[in-house]
C-alpha cells in the first residue's frame, strides 16, 4: 500500500487561544441562527412550508407586472403600471401572513425549548438577546416587504421605464427603503410584542391576528358603519402601510383625509407600544 | 487563588431569604455546591453568571466581578443548566457548534471544537442525531459538550446526574472529574446527592435555606472515623443500663449523643480506636445488651444534621 502520509489523529482536548468575538460575535451568531429558525432552513420540510408559501405571495404581484411590462409593455397604457409605493400594498397579506404565522417563531421556540436560559449563560444580555432576535425578524420581514418593490423599480429600469435620472432613481430606491423599514419596523414590534406574552407559536400568531386583523374590523366598523373620521385607521397596525405612498407625496385612497403628522405619528407609536411589551416582558424572565 | 469568591452575599425575593450574607470561596479542581432543593444554589449559579443582582454583596468569578463584568464572565464560563429542554429538532452537533459560536468561538473553530466535544462526552457516532431522539443520558452529555466546547476556565453544571440510571450516572460522574483532571477546567457542580459529590469533588460549599452551612476540602469534612453508634436493647431487671451506659462515657470525658428514651447512642472521640475500648468497657460494666455497633464515619449529610444522633 502507497504511503500517502495520512494518519489518524486523537485531537483530544484543546485549548483555544485565539480571540473571542464577544458580544458582537453572540449578536451575529443568534441573528443568523433565527434567520435560518425563521425560513425553515436546516429543518424538516415541513417548516419550509409557509415561508415559502409567504415569499411566493409577497413577490407574485411584482413579478406579474414586471411580466406584463417585458411582454406588452408598450401596449400598456401609464395608468395601468402602479406606482412603485403600490406593491407594498399588494404584498401587504404577504406580508402579514409572516408577522402572524412565521415571526413569531423567532422567540417562542426559544423560552420552550429551554435555549433562551442557556443564551443568558453566554456573552448576551437579555437586551443583545432581544437585538439579536429583532435584527433577524427585521431582515427577514425585510426581504418580503422590501424585495418585491425593489425588484420592480430594476424591472422597470431594465425596461427603460424606470425613473428619469441616476439621482431620481436613487430617490425612488431610498424612499423604498425606508417606508418598507417603517412598515416591517410596526410589524415586528406588534408581532414580537404579541409573541413574547406566551410560551406557544399558535397562541403568539392568535394574539398578532387579534391585533392586527381585530384593530383593522373596528376601525373599518367606525370609519364606514359609525361615519368616524378615517384618522380612526391611526388605530390599527395597518395604518403603517400609508407611510410608503406618503413618502411619494401621495395619498391612498382609504386616508385621504388623515394628516402626515398623524400616519407618523402612528407609526412611530405602534413601534414604541410593541417594543415596550417586548421589552418589559424579557426584563422580567427568570434567567437560568 | 480562589474560581469564585463571595462576600457579604444575600438574595431576597420578596419575603424569602434565598441567600443569606454568604462569603464563599470555591477553589481550583471540582468544588460540589451540595443543599436539598430550595436551598438556593441555583440562585448562587446565576448571581456567578452575573444573571441577577444581589441584594447585598460582591460576587468574583475568575478575578472579574460578576455584576459589573457579566459579560466577560460568560465568555469563559460554560454553564450546564438543570432543565432537560432542548431544541428538538436540531442535530447535536449544530446545538453545540451553535453555543460555541455564541460563546465567541469563530465559525471554523467552532464546528471542530462541537465535534470534538461529542466525541469526548462519548456522542461521536451519534453527533448528527437530532436532540429529540436521544435519551435522557444522551442529552445530559450533550449538555456537558456545549458546556465546554468553547474552553471555559470555568464550568457550571445545575443537577447533571438528574434523571439518570445509576450506570449513566458513574459515567456521567467520570466525565467530570475528567473534564478537571486533563482538560484543567474548573468544575462547580451543583447537587442535592451527597454521595455523588463525595464520590468527585474535591471541596465542598454546602447551603442550607441560603445559608452556608460548611466549606472547604472534602478530605477535612468527610471521612474521618470519629466515634461508635451503639444500639442498646434495654433489659426489664436493668432498667437503668442505658443511662448508666452514658454516665460512664461521659465521665471518661468522650461527647455522648443519647435523647431520654432512645435504645440509642452515638459517641465521639478523638480517637475512634480509644471510643471503642471505651465503649466495649462500659457496656460490660452495665451488663446491657447489644443489639447493633458500628464504627461511625463522618459524611457529608452529618453537615446538615443538628448532631449525630
Amino acid at each position: 500500500m502507497a504511503d500517502n502520509g495520512a494518519q489518524i489523529l486523537d485531537r483530544g482536548y484543546r485549548r483555544y487561544e485565539g480571540s473571542r468575538s464577544g458580544t458582537v460575535g453572540a449578536v451575529r451568531s443568534v441573528a443568523w441562527h433565527t434567520t435560518r429558525s425563521i425560513l425553515g432552513l436546516g429543518r424538516k420540510a415541513r417548516h419550509k412550508i409557509f415561508p415559502v408559501i409567504v415569499v411566493v405571495i409577497a413577490f407574485i404581484p411584482a413579478i406579474v407586472f414586471l411580466g406584463l411590462t417585458v411582454l406588452i409593455g408598450d401596449l400598456l397604457e401609464d395608468e395601468l403600471q402602479p406606482e412603485y409605493w403600490e406593491l407594498f400594498g399588494f404584498s401587504n397579506v404577504a406580508i402579514v401572513l409572516f408577522a402572524t404565522l412565521v415571526a413569531p417563531e423567532a422567540i417562542v421556540r426559544d423560552r420552550r425549548d429551554g435555549m433562551l436560559s442557556l443564551y443568558l449563560s453566554t456573552p448576551l444580555t437579555r437586551s443583545t438577546y432581544v437585538a439579536a432576535k429583532v435584527i433577524a425578524t427585521l431582515g427577514t420581514m425585510s426581504i418580503i416587504t422590501i424585495g418585491p418593490p425593489i425588484l420592480a423599480l430594476l424591472g422597470y429600469t431594465f425596461q427603460s421605464q424606470g425613473p428619469g435620472g441616476v439621482l431620481e432613481w436613487f430617490e425612488v430606491l431610498a424612499k423604498l427603503v425606508v417606508s418598507g423599514l417603517l412598515i416591517v419596523a410596526v410589524l415586528t414590534a406588534v408581532s414580537l410584542g404579541a409573541s413574547s406574552l406566551t410560551d406557544r407559536r399558535a397562541f403568539a400568531s392568535v394574539a398578532v391576528i387579534m391585533i392586527m386583523i381585530g384593530s383593522l374590523t373596528v376601525t373599518a366598523v367606525l370609519i364606514n358603519v359609525a361615519g368616524g373620521s378615517q384618522s380612526l385607521g391611526a388605530l390599527s397596525p395597518f395604518s403603517a402601510f400609508e407611510v410608503a405612498p406618503r413618502m411619494f407625496g401621495d395619498r391612498s385612497e382609504d386616508a385621504e383625509e388623515v394628516e402626515t403628522w398623524l400616519v407618523v405619528a402612528a407609526t412611530f407609536g405602534w413601534i414604541a407600544a410593541g417594543s415596550s411589551v417586548l421589552w418589559w416582558k424579557y426584563r422580567r424572565l427568570g434567567a437560568v | 487563588m480562589s474560581v469564585i469568591s463571595t462576600t457579604d452575599l444575600s438574595m431576597v425575593f420578596g419575603h424569602n431569604r434565598a441567600l443569606d450574607d454568604l462569603d464563599v470561596d470555591v477553589h481550583a479542581g471540582v468544588t460540589g455546591l451540595v443543599g436539598a432543593n430550595g436551598a438556593g444554589k441555583t440562585t448562587f449559579m446565576s448571581i456567578v453568571l452575573g444573571l441577577r443582582y444581589p441584594t447585598t454583596g460582591r460576587v468574583e468569578v475568575l478575578g472579574l466581578d460578576a455584576q459589573a463584568d457579566g459579560t466577560e464572565v460568560r465568555a469563559l464560563v460554560g454553564y450546564g443548566p438543570e432543565r432537560n429542554l432542548l431544541p428538538e429538532d436540531m442535530p447535536a452537533s449544530d446545538f453545540v457548534k451553535h453555543l460555541a459560536e455564541v460563546r465567541g468561538m469563530p465559525r471554523s473553530e467552532a464546528r471542530g471544537r462541537a465535534s470534538d466535544a461529542l466525541w469526548l462526552v462519548g456522542l461521536g457516532e451519534e453527533r448528527f442525531r437530532a436532540l429529540g431522539t436521544m435519551s435522557t443520558g444522551q442529552r445530559q452529555r450533550v449538555k456537558l459538550a456545549q458546556a465546554i466546547a468553547s474552553d471555559p476556565s470555568l464550568v457550571l453544571l445545575d443537577e447533571p446526574t438528574d434523571g439518570l440510571d445509576p450506570v449513566q450516572r458513574d459515567e456521567m460522574l467520570v466525565l467530570i472529574r475528567q473534564i478537571s483532571d486533563e482538560y484543567g477546567i474548573d468544575v462547580l457542580l451543583s447537587s442535592h446527592l451527597l454521595e455523588e459529590v463525595e464520590r468527585i469533588c474535591d471541596h465542598v460549599v454546602a447551603l442550607d435555606a441560603g445559608r452556608l452551612i460548611a466549606q472547604g476540602r472534602l478530605a477535612d469534612l468527610v471521612g474521618d472515623e470519629e466515634g461508635v453508634m451503639v444500639d442498646l436493647v434495654e433489659i426489664p431487671d436493668r432498667p437503668d443500663a442505658i443511662r448508666g451506659v452514658v454516665a460512664r462515657l461521659r465521665g471518661d470525658g468522650l461527647e455522648v449523643h443519647h435523647e431520654d428514651g432512645s435504645t440509642r447512642i452515638a459517641v465521639v472521640g478523638p480517637d475512634a480506636d480509644l471510643v471503642a475500648d471505651r465503649v466495649r468497657d462500659a457496656l460490660a460494666e452495665s451488663g446491657a445488651r447489644v443489639g447493633r455497633i458500628e464504627r461511625r464515619r463522618r459524611n457529608l449529610e452529618d453537615l446538615f444534621a443538628p448532631g449525630p444522633a
